[in-house]
């Protein structure tokens, strides 16, 4: 799975999930339209995503996602439309939220390689093998948990847990015991 | 090999490694909530035949809006409502309910060496029982009602010691506030951080939940405490624990949860609790925050002080207030209520303040003790139990540019109402502000006359 986009930047650090999905939303169970609530918590949120329009890839500041475990961020931006996210840290929930729902987590620990992803107008990131391109050019290189890039590439998490339900129910028995 | 507290109640829940560094690691409890529970009940209904691996390791509780505030709240609050009756999963609801953080424990649902997840990023607050406690997102949380297990990697565990006692006035909130300024606002990401030492052990319960709550502010996975007598006294002849002899077995393997003394730690830090002194927050993430006696620092991001109407230098003190809030789940338990009814006894407010008791069972408790009256005798709004403002759902909203004084947990941009900026304090330092209209601590309030506190009565 290849994505490729124009790139839309978001540089600032510690964006929180409240910022991302505000929580006066949080009531709503469908999950439609959520892609025009996202960053509406943000002072100048919706301009910026006004200013890129088409863009498939963010690209953060670290700590993204920190706060509020609310899947409802990653539902957010996934139904506006991306899908890969770019930064140097992800917190933790978010992080595995994005796992489960598709979007891919790209981590970019070096701060030269992230800053030339902030600065590319478009990217285009090689899911299956783990690097992303600028200009044809190779510009980073990044891990994914070899568990969860296969949920991310074939969905899946949900069937794989059912297939656990005997295994689980198997340790129970030897804990009682 | 030697082992963290948290090793040991790890180990005791792997069901099996799985592949990248993961295991599978199985739940013990799972507190389920209006806002994160529909999804994964209705995906669950549609593609697994509507299966639950144990009903009897779940709790429901209507915690976020109860009772609703308007259809989307209502909708919310019936669908976990028959999703808990079909499966006969025991529910806390309007009227009995009230923050799944303060009800769990106080109804004894939470104990030493469980596992326990919830759909809310403040489960950490669990952890003070030394329970292995942690929010996760509704896709996970399917998982666990499937299967009663969560994926994971095994994170690292960072020690922190705090030594000696608090005073000054600095209370469970500071020292939350300082390990968080301390560690950064991040510092934890990846980690759990696991409290020791001689301050740690005089906490009461509730200062350790309060404590523990704000673990997540410093990124980490959860916050842990070892179980001690404290502990033990806390759960004993609560309703979800076993009386007489089952309850002293488990409290005597509970005696044995403690870290190795020479168990291996990512990190230790060192904080000496005498030094800790009352902290505020300036800036728009927890790890900003100041001595009270302090100001706006000179390095300040300068985004923050944008968005908060700040310039570096401006003294907190001095810093006017809209409106108040003392409540959730950080800090509305009885006893943050009865510390703020101190503050506030026979004087009155000059701003709008909402006091929000964090379960209706300390609802009843401080309607008991009088402090119901106490509050509004100072012209503070005293409601039912709910999360209300603290994540801007209800009330007590704040408008774009209202500058409030509140003992919760987060001050992100928007979190209590678009454009609101948030100062986080502690219970007795928001009564205070709210006496004077300006942050402000108890020492310097005016003295009560002893008839005008008889007159107010």
């Amino acid at each position: 799975m290849i994505v490729e986009s124009r790139v839309l930047a978001l540089p600032r650090a510690n964006v929180d999930t409240d910022q991302v999905f505000p929580g006066k939303y949080l009531s709503l169970i469908s999950r439609e339209g959520f892609g025009e609530k996202l960053f509406e918590g943000m002072p100048g949120g919706r301009e910026l995503l006004a200013s890129k329009p088409g863009a498939r890839i963010i690209v953060v500041g670290d700590n993204f996602g920190c706060g509020s475990s609310r899947e409802h961020a990653v539902w957010a931006l996934v139904d506006y439309g991306f899908k890969a996210i770019v930064a140097p840290s992800l917190a933790r929930i978010f992080h595995e939220n994005a796992y489960n729902n598709g979007l891919v987590p790209v981590i970019v620990r070096d701060p030269q390689a992230h800053a030339a992803c902030l600065a590319a107008e478009r990217l285009s990131i090689d899911v299956a093998n783990e690097t992303i391109r600028a200009e044809g050019c190779e510009i980073a290189r990044f891990e994914l948990d070899p568990l969860k890039k296969e949920f991310l590439l074939r969905g899946g998490f949900m069937e794989y847990l059912a297939s656990k339900v005997d295994t689980v129910r198997a340790w129970t028995r030897r804990r009682v015991s | 090999m030697p082992q963290s507290l948290f090793d040991k109640v790890w180990d005791a829940h792997v069901v099996e490694e799985l592949p990248g560094g993961n295991a599978l690691v199985f739940v013990d409890r799972l507190i389920a909530i209006e806002i994160t529970t529909p999804q994964p009940a209705a995906e669950i209904a549609e593609k697994f035949a509507d299966r639950l691996f144990d009903a009897s390791r779940i709790v429901a509780i209507n915690d976020h809006v109860s009772p609703a505030k308007d259809t989307e709240t209502a909708v919310q609050a019936q669908a976990l409502r028959s999703w808990a009756k079909r499966h006969g999963v025991v529910m806390y609801d309007v009227g009995a309910n009230g923050i799944c953080h303060v009800v769990t424990p106080e109804r004894g649902y939470v104990e030493p060496g469980i596992t326990l997840v919830c759909g809310d990023s403040h489960t950490c607050t669990h952890g003070a029982f030394g329970a292995f406690a942690l929010g996760i997102g509704s896709t996970a949380q399917g998982g666990v009602m499937l299967a009663g297990a969560i994926i994971m990697q095994k994170p690292k565990v960072l020690r922190v010691n705090v030594s000696g006692r608090l005073g000054n006035g600095a209370t469970a909130k500071d020292l939350a506030l300082t390990v968080i300024a301390t560690l950064g606002f991040k510092g934890a990401t990846g980690c759990i951080i696991e409290y020791h030492g001689s301050a740690i052990e005089a906490l009461s319960m509730e200062e350790r939940m309060t404590l523990c709550n704000m673990a997540i502010e410093a990124g980490a996975t959860t916050g842990m405490c070892e179980p001690d007598e404290t502990t033990i006294e806390y759960l004993r002849g609560r309703e979800a624990q076993p009386k007489g002899e089952e309850f002293e077995r488990k409290a005597a393997a509970w005696r044995g949860l403690k870290a190795d003394p020479d168990a291996n730690y990512e990190g230790v830090v060192e904080i000496d609790a005498a030094k800790i002194r009352t902290v505020v927050t300036w800036g728009t993430n927890p790890g900003e925050s100041v001595s009270i006696d302090g100001a706006v620092p000179a390095d300040a991001d300068a985004q923050s002080l944008e968005y908060m109407g700040l310039v570096a230098g401006t003294p907190i003190r001095s810093l006017a207030l809209d409106q108040a809030f003392i409540g959730s789940c950080t800090n509305a338990r009885i006893s943050d209520l009865r510390a703020a009814a101190d503050v506030l006894r026979g004087r009155r407010v000059m701003i709008p303040t909402v006091i929000t008791p964090g379960s209706q069972a300390v609802k009843r408790q401080a309607e008991r003790e009088g402090l119901h009256d106490v509050f509004q005798d100072a012209g503070a709004l005293w409601t039912h139990s709910s999360c209300g403002p603290c994540l801007g759902l209800s009330m007590g909203v704040v408008a774009p540019g209202m500058r409030i004084i509140s003992s919760t947990n987060r001050n992100f941009p928007g979190r209590m109402g678009a454009g609101g900026r948030v100062h986080l304090a502690t219970p007795v330092v928001v009564a205070a502000s709210a006496v004077l209209g300006r942050i402000a601590t108890p020492d310097e309030l005016p003295a009560v006359q002893a008839e005008t506190a008889a007159a107010n009565r």
